[in-house]
């Protein structure tokens, strides 16, 4: 593994005129669980779409251990975890694994569903139509399916958006519970609560730059809202 | 290719839960030929059978229209482009696994609708079932092919049941003519001319590579 | 910063090189339709074939440039080639209507029939449908990127048209009210110079619209870049 998971070099997205992402210089080691935070706007889910390679950047590179971003085999590396659920209302939980399985070429694409079904606690309900979910069992599904392919990055896109405190306490256990597995994370979210929990690096991006990078002690939550208030609020 | 085979398997799977489209399909396509029958009065005259091919192709294409759009719409309500968009293999294969399944669904529409073609205007489709079948398949191809490929585009545009059929219809000009004329030539009793195939085929290879190639734009954000 | 918005463009009051280039052009169209001679077989009514066909060669012409320069967006993702694109549409259709409005009135006077369902007719009309499709999806697509990217996708489609059609024309055999080329005798004495003018002339305003447009759209964007920097 001497490839870093994630490189970007003068990173650079615009949407026509208006810029996305300026200049963002990162590299990320394997392992490491990244916490991307930042004010509406200010370019997190760009970052996190272009990881993905479903937006290309405007100027600079992006390399997905090694590969550049995009490409199919950087593809294969990325699962994605999104407040949509991207789940298919008509088909049952199995199927919906299934599926994502298929799509990636997963080899056993049934044993795996079922394996991902008994973790995330849904094999009671295997064969219902996932149209019929509640928001916290389609968020468990969700995250199901971006695994079925064992991806070394993992996306996570305000995961916490719609779901109750029970909910979104159980869901923040299970994504602490995913880093079991060697993955590289990458969150993105709003609830600074979480991040000392989530992550152990984190990134402030405030007008499509990053303001401050924050390790350790500094995600706690007193000192993560300073930090926040001070890039947000100061003169910049 | 498991991406073709994952994408038809789930809509196909999907369409045969909700059957929504199908039967919303059937039920215009039905309605259309009842609108024939006003347009065109007295039944079964010899005029109106030589008006059939060129109006059964008429509902051929408005009901393959009005499932062509839904077929992205689907994706869209789920928000399950990015997945699609995701998987690790050339984005062209997801272009195909989508436009076979419209085909599949369209063709089981076309069946329908040619029987009740044949029933009203009296024309004499058991005879030349096969070759009338080969040719509605390959006019079909061709319809998906542009069809899928534009939906995908119009679903994210403002207006898009308007814009599908005119980013739709001008491409189609070439499959339509040749799809109709040796439509026509069949149930007039006779052979199809090689050239109505001849072009069938061509148009359809180039509309399912060009499709294949040019999708990677389309699915990108 | 009215420096910056200004910067690269010509002020709106001075004439583009192509358009001094257009205005001799004009002149020396204007002159050699009037001295060429009347056809024996049509009458006067066959000068307006000095603008019919010169229409449909700028006509053609925006549509490869829209092609081309959509082919090379989605190569280089670069803005500029968009512009060139829509700016190639725009006037293409423009040409493409005063050709199939000319074409009309001059087949009235010779045939007696507005309009024939002719192939090379009916491939024109269809190609002008591509390429108000073409800016319906420009208009009604939203963020410039994604605009850009669905509109050159279809203006290479549209284009692959051409050749496409003029393949079923081939296999079905062609009845046709317009000449295979323009080699086969077609033309009178003394109409080769004034037809080879009057296609140069259509080029000449054809670029020169083309500059136009492309302007406008820089300034159009730069204003956007303006009033948000404001």
């Amino acid at each position: 593994m001497s490839a870093p998971a994630i490189r970007a070099r003068g990173l650079e997205k615009r949407f026509g005129r208006a810029v996305a992402l300026r200049r963002i210089d990162l590299e990320i080691a394997p392992g490491t669980r990244l916490a991307v935070l930042g004010p509406n706007g200010a370019g997190k889910s760009t970052l996190l779409r272009l990881v993905a390679g479903l937006a290309r950047p405007s100027a600079g590179s992006l390399e997905i251990a090694g590969v550049v971003a995009g490409k199919p085999a950087a593809r294969a590396q990325i699962g994605l975890i999104a407040h949509a659920t991207f789940l298919y209302p008509q088909l049952t939980a199995r199927e919906n694994l299934l599926f994502a399985g298929r799509l990636h070429g997963v080899a056993d694409p049934g044993a795996r569903a079922d394996a991902l079904l008994e973790e995330s606690d849904l094999t009671h309900v295997a064969h219902r139509a996932a149209g019929a979910f509640s928001r916290g069992m389609a968020q468990r599904l969700a995250i199901a399916r971006g695994l079925v392919h064992d991806p070394s990055v993992v996306l996570l896109d305000e995961p916490f958006t719609g779901l109750d405190r029970s909910a979104a306490q159980k869901l923040s256990e299970r994504l602490a519970g995913l880093h079991a597995a060697p993955r590289t994370q990458i969150v993105v979210t709003h609830d600074l609560g979480r991040v000392a929990q989530l992550a152990d690096r984190a990134l402030l991006l405030v007008a499509g730059r990053i303001a401050r990078e924050l390790r350790g002690e500094e995600l706690e939550t007193p000192a993560l809202e300073r930090a926040w208030a001070e890039v947000t609020e100061g003169p910049l | 290719m498991n991406v073709l085979l994952a994408v038809l398997w789930k809509d196909l799977v999907s369409e045969w839960r909700s059957r929504d489209r199908l039967i919303a399909m059937l039920v215009f396509s039905l309605l259309v030929v009842l609108v024939f029958h006003f347009a065109l009065p007295g039944g079964a005259t010899p005029r109106n059978a030589q008006h059939a091919p060129g109006l059964l192709w008429i509902a051929f294409v408005f009901s393959a229209l009005l499932g062509l759009g839904r077929a992205f719409q689907i994706e869209l309500e789920n928000d399950a482009l990015a997945i699609l968009a995701l998987a690790p293999a050339d984005r062209g294969w997801v272009f195909l696994g989508k436009a076979l399944a419209n085909l599949v669904i369209l063709s089981l529409v076309q069946a329908v609708v040619a029987s009740v073609f044949a029933i009203v205007f009296e024309l004499p489709i058991l005879a030349v079932a096969a070759p009338l079948a080969g040719v509605v398949l390959l006019g079909s191809l061709g319809l998906c092919a542009v069809g899928t490929f534009f939906s995908a585009m119009s679903v994210r545009t403002r207006f898009s049941e308007m814009m599908l059929p005119v980013l739709v219809i001008p491409p189609l000009v070439p499959v339509l003519s040749a799809a109709v004329s040796a439509t026509a030539e069949l149930l007039r009793g006779g052979e199809v001319t090689f050239s109505s195939v001849q072009l069938l085929v061509v148009a359809d290879l180039i509309y399912w590579i060009v499709g294949f190639v040019l999708f990677e734009y389309v699915l990108d954000e | 910063m009215s420096a910056s918005v200004s910067q690269g463009l010509a002020s709106p009051l001075s004439v583009r090189p192509t358009g001094w280039v257009l205005a001799i052009f004009v002149a020396l169209y204007a002159w050699l339709v009037t001295i060429a001679p009347i056809d024996s077989v049509q009458g006067l009514i066959q000068k307006i074939l000095y603008v019919h066909v010169p229409c449909a060669f700028a006509a053609y012409l925006g549509f490869v440039v829209t092609a081309v320069s959509g082919g090379l967006y989605l190569w280089k993702s670069d803005l500029r080639f968009d512009r060139v694109a829509a700016a190639g549409a725009e006037v293409g259709v423009l040409f493409c209507s005063l050709m199939i409005t000319s074409g009309p009135i001059w087949a009235k006077g010779t045939w007696g029939h507005w309009w024939v369902w002719d192939a090379r007719l009916t491939i024109t009309l269809m190609l002008w449908f591509v390429f108000l499709a073409y800016l319906l999806l420009r208009s009604f697509t939203e963020g410039s990127e994604r605009a850009a990217r669905f509109s050159a996708v279809y203006g290479i489609v549209g284009a692959l048209l051409i050749p496409l059609n003029y393949y079923a024309i081939e296999l079905f055999g062609n009845a046709a009210m317009h000449p295979d080329n323009l080699e086969r005798d077609s033309l009178g004495t003394g109409m080769g110079w004034p037809f080879l003018v009057s296609i140069l002339t259509a080029s000449a305003a054809f670029f020169h619209l083309l500059v136009l447009r492309i302007d406008l759209a820089k300034r159009r964007s730069s204003l956007e870049q303006f009033a948000e920097d404001l």
